[in-house]
């Protein structure tokens, strides 16, 4: 296969590539790109390309790497090669996720009201009740219309089959959105021949769409109800995206110390007196929220917000305690978890997963590290982990010594081909692998956002996706029906 | 002030707003354009159609290739072609004319920045700057200097009657332009259901705000809920965004008679107060119908008939 005249395509062997086949003939609904991208000249191409980051950097779409010192400030790479979804293999995720979620949401609200699913054995009960996502100060605490969470970042991996597994559920404060926003427009901007020849569905509506989510929610909904985006500031890796939803939604981007609890009401403080606050989208972690009742020396929260949600005057979305059920060894249970609460089959399938806490599934961990990924339950993010198969003897004896210590905390899973993509890279169009996070809205029905946040790993033959770990990303494309 | 120099920078104003109406009306249509033109080609193809019927011109050439997308040929005749007389090129080679006529007149930052922007905008026109997205980088730049030149004016102009002359003509053209835009959009949009394409039918709508530069205007107010019956209002009542009808209508209406220097109300003040009692007494009658063609029609022509008369009034001897 031959790209641009000059670049010469190599197929992956192992992995499932999404935009050629065996034969390394283009897949059918990649034909049409792959034309238009034959009809630019490389020199184009390296031009439209710098075009591109410019742009990124003029705009400022930047997010910041911990651990560097200072925090830097770096834009997320963008690759300007989209990931295209056919309408068809998109129904199937989109039942997939709505399916999940439901269940998902039905789980956590069991493990606050009744916990059946623990008496009934379906998930050990240590399991769920000695994590730190698990708060007992809001058992029996039920969130308005009984929606904990309202908005999902679900990560989803294609094997070496081509199959969709879900990888990862984030339940607490997705991220990415604005970058598969920002993604689109930068794509419609430096190569709009692309979209000529496809009928990619919008997503400009997401803000929209995610305001209705959250005023759906409000506490008194007949009235005019205000809904705010809780940010722990400047600081923060997605400062970025609180602000740009916050504008795009039209509301109040506020910080802990903007807000304050009177008379059972949350207020902010503005400058014609106090306004009440009826919806917080909080972007903190719950951890950080209310210094009276989670961490005393959060300085990022609100003193007493837990009690106003408590007495039902303030939405919080997600609903603190949400973490319960995006823990990874939760996952491993998901499937009879799904099956549980509604008597379905998962229309999406998941990764096999070994949990800590079973002592066989430990036991086998430990002998085969060498082959398998182990993450910690309660870091994101790409943190804290090991890649087995690219690890070295004394990273897996040391990452093993650590396991020991507290073996509930690890789980593990073989590694999986993730599927590869053509990507431009130093001049060539090279495969790389991805995932992707498509971004669910619960409100008075539940959403899939048409598209999603494609990540990539920009290293060649590497695994990680994460932003925060040399990982890019691409626009994502999701076909409508031809009618 | 001499008749001759107010007349320059009275034009002078018109074509500037008229200049940056144009640039940001092509940037908007482009996004929506390309957009949906895979999606919902109908819709892609009506919008420049809209943009014909607002910026009223000749031909538009035919696309470049077969992978052009549509909105290439537009982009090319109203942005560079110095033919074109709704082109930006067109419009603000006539403002630096008005503008070097009467040069004494401005301030030296104003001409500066006119002046920048125009010849950054010709050097695009004669390298023949012809793929999309460098027409669309070279569009973005000619706003910026836009931009820059109302700065200019904002903070060097002396506010004598030479800077109302120039803000009248600004104004005048802005609300013009704003009751072109929603003739041609609202009949369409209004008519359409939500129903067919949910996603689909916001885009148009918020497209349409942005075409009259009040999208986060309109969020700020009413967030990201794009009701028509909101929209409507907010685009032809709303007191402080400057680019509602009725923000527009108090502006021409305060130049004019800050101009006649609290002396009798002259034929075009009469025109314009009349439209501005309209705007203010008429939210209830038109809000959600205020698709009113017939409303936006007397507002095309009142504007018409006031330029005649200040024309009549002040500039012809």
């Amino acid at each position: 296969m031959v790209f641009c005249g000059a670049v010469k395509w190599v197929p992956e062997t192992t992995a499932y590539d999404e935009a050629f086949d065996r034969t390394t003939a283009p897949r059918q609904h990649y034909r049409a790109l792959v034309s238009t991208l034959e009809s630019f000249t490389l020199t184009e191409i390296d031009r439209r390309e710098r075009l591109q980051k410019i742009s990124l950097v003029d705009q400022g779409i930047t997010f910041t790497v911990y651990g560097e010192k200072d925090g830097i400030e770096r834009i997320f790479p963008f690759d300007f090669v989209p990931r295209i979804i056919p309408a068809r293999e998109w129904e199937r995720i989109e039942a997939g996720l709505i399916q999940r979620v439901t269940a998902l949401n039905l789980f956590i609200a069991d493990v606050y009201q009744d916990q059946k699913c623990l008496k009934d054995k379906i998930i050990p009960p240590e399991l769920v009740l000695s994590r730190k996502e698990y708060k007992r100060e809001l058992l029996r605490l039920t969130p308005p219309r009984q929606i904990y969470t309202h908005v999902v970042g679900t990560d989803i991996i294609r094997n070496d089959k081509g199959e969709y597994l879900i990888l990862e559920d984030n339940c607490r404060t997705p991220s990415g959105v604005s970058y598969v926003m920002e993604n689109r427009n930068l794509l419609h901007r430096v190569f709009p021949e692309f979209f000529t020849r496809y009928p990619v569905r919008p997503i400009r509506d997401y803000p929209r769409q995610l305001l209705d989510t959250l005023l759906w929610a409000a506490p008194r909904a007949s009235e005019s109800p205000v809904a705010v985006v809780l940010t722990p500031g400047i600081h923060n890796s997605a400062y970025f995206e609180h602000s740009f939803l916050a504008r795009e939604m039209g509301v109040f981007l506020v910080e802990g110390r903007d807000l304050i609890v009177e008379d059972s009401y949350v207020y902010m403080r503005t400058t014609s007196g106090r306004q009440r606050v009826d919806v917080i989208y909080r972007r903190v972690d719950e951890d950080f929220l209310d210094p009276l009742t989670f961490r005393r020396d959060s300085l990022l929260g609100v003193p007493g917000l837990v009690n106003v949600y408590r007495q039902g005057n303030v939405a919080i979305a997600n609903a603190p305690g949400s973490g319960v059920a995006d823990d990874k060894a939760v996952y491993a249970y998901m499937p009879a978890l799904i099956k549980y609460y509604l008597d379905q089959d998962p229309l999406l399938g998941q990764v096999s997963t070994y949990v800590g806490l079973r002592k066989d599934d430990f036991a086998y961990m430990r002998d085969n590290l060498a082959r398998l990924v182990v993450k910690t339950t309660g870091d994101s993010g790409g943190y804290n982990m090991l890649m087995g198969p690219f690890a070295s003897r004394e990273e897996i004896e040391a990452y093993g010594a650590q396991m020991r210590e507290a073996p509930g905390n690890y789980i593990a899973q073989p590694l999986i081909e993730l599927s590869s993509h053509p990507t431009w890279v130093d001049g060539k169009f090279e495969p790389r692998r991805i995932d992707l996070r498509p971004f669910i809205l619960y409100g008075e029905t539940i959403r899939v956002l048409p598209g999603g946040l494609t990540r990539v790993a920009l290293r060649p033959g590497s695994y990680v996706v994460n932003s925060s770990q040399g990982g890019g990303s691409k626009d994502t494309w999701v076909l409508a029906a031809r009618a | 002030m001499l008749s001759r120099v107010a007349d320059a920078l009275y034009w002078m104003g018109r074509y500037l707003e008229r200049s940056e109406n144009i640039t940001r009306l092509l940037l908007v249509t482009e996004d929506l354009s390309s957009e949906t033109q895979g999606l919902a080609e109908p819709i892609a193809q009506s919008a420049w159609k809209d943009l014909l019927a607002i910026l009223p011109t000749a031909q538009v050439g035919p696309p470049a290739s077969a992978f052009a997308p549509m909105s290439q040929a537009y982009l090319q005749s109203f942005f560079l072609d110095p033919t074109n007389q709704y082109s930006v090129h067109y419009s603000l080679r006539r403002a630096r004319d008005n503008a070097r006529s009467v040069r004494e007149a401005l301030t030296v930052e104003v001409f500066l920045a006119l002046n920048e922007t125009f010849r950054a905008l010709e050097t695009h026109a004669r390298r023949g700057v012809a793929d999309p997205p460098s027409l669309r980088d070279a569009l973005g730049t000619t706003h910026k200097g836009l931009f820059t030149i109302a700065g200019a004016i904002e903070h060097t102009f002396a506010r004598d009657l030479g800077w109302l002359f120039l803000k009248l003509g600004e104004s005048l053209e802005r609300i013009y332009r704003a009751a072109l835009v929603l003739r041609a959009k609202l009949p369409g949009l209004v008519t359409a259901e939500p129903r067919a394409d949910v996603a689909l039918y916001y885009t148009q709508w918020r497209t349409l705000l942005r075409a009259l530069g009040s999208l986060e205007n309109y969020r700020r107010s009413y967030g990201a809920r794009l009701e028509p019956e909101l929209v409507v209002p907010f685009l032809l009542f709303d007191r402080h965004s400057p680019r509602s009808l009725r923000y527009g209508t108090e502006a021409v209406k305060g130049y004019l008679e800050r101009i006649a220097g609290g002396g009798e109300s002259m034929p075009a003040g009469r025109l314009i107060g009349r439209l501005h009692a309209d705007l203010l007494y008429q939210d209830d009658r038109l809000s959600a119908s205020g698709a009113d063609a017939v409303f936006l029609d007397r507002v095309v022509d009142t504007v018409a008939q006031a330029h005649d008369a200040i024309t009549a009034q002040y500039f012809v001897a």
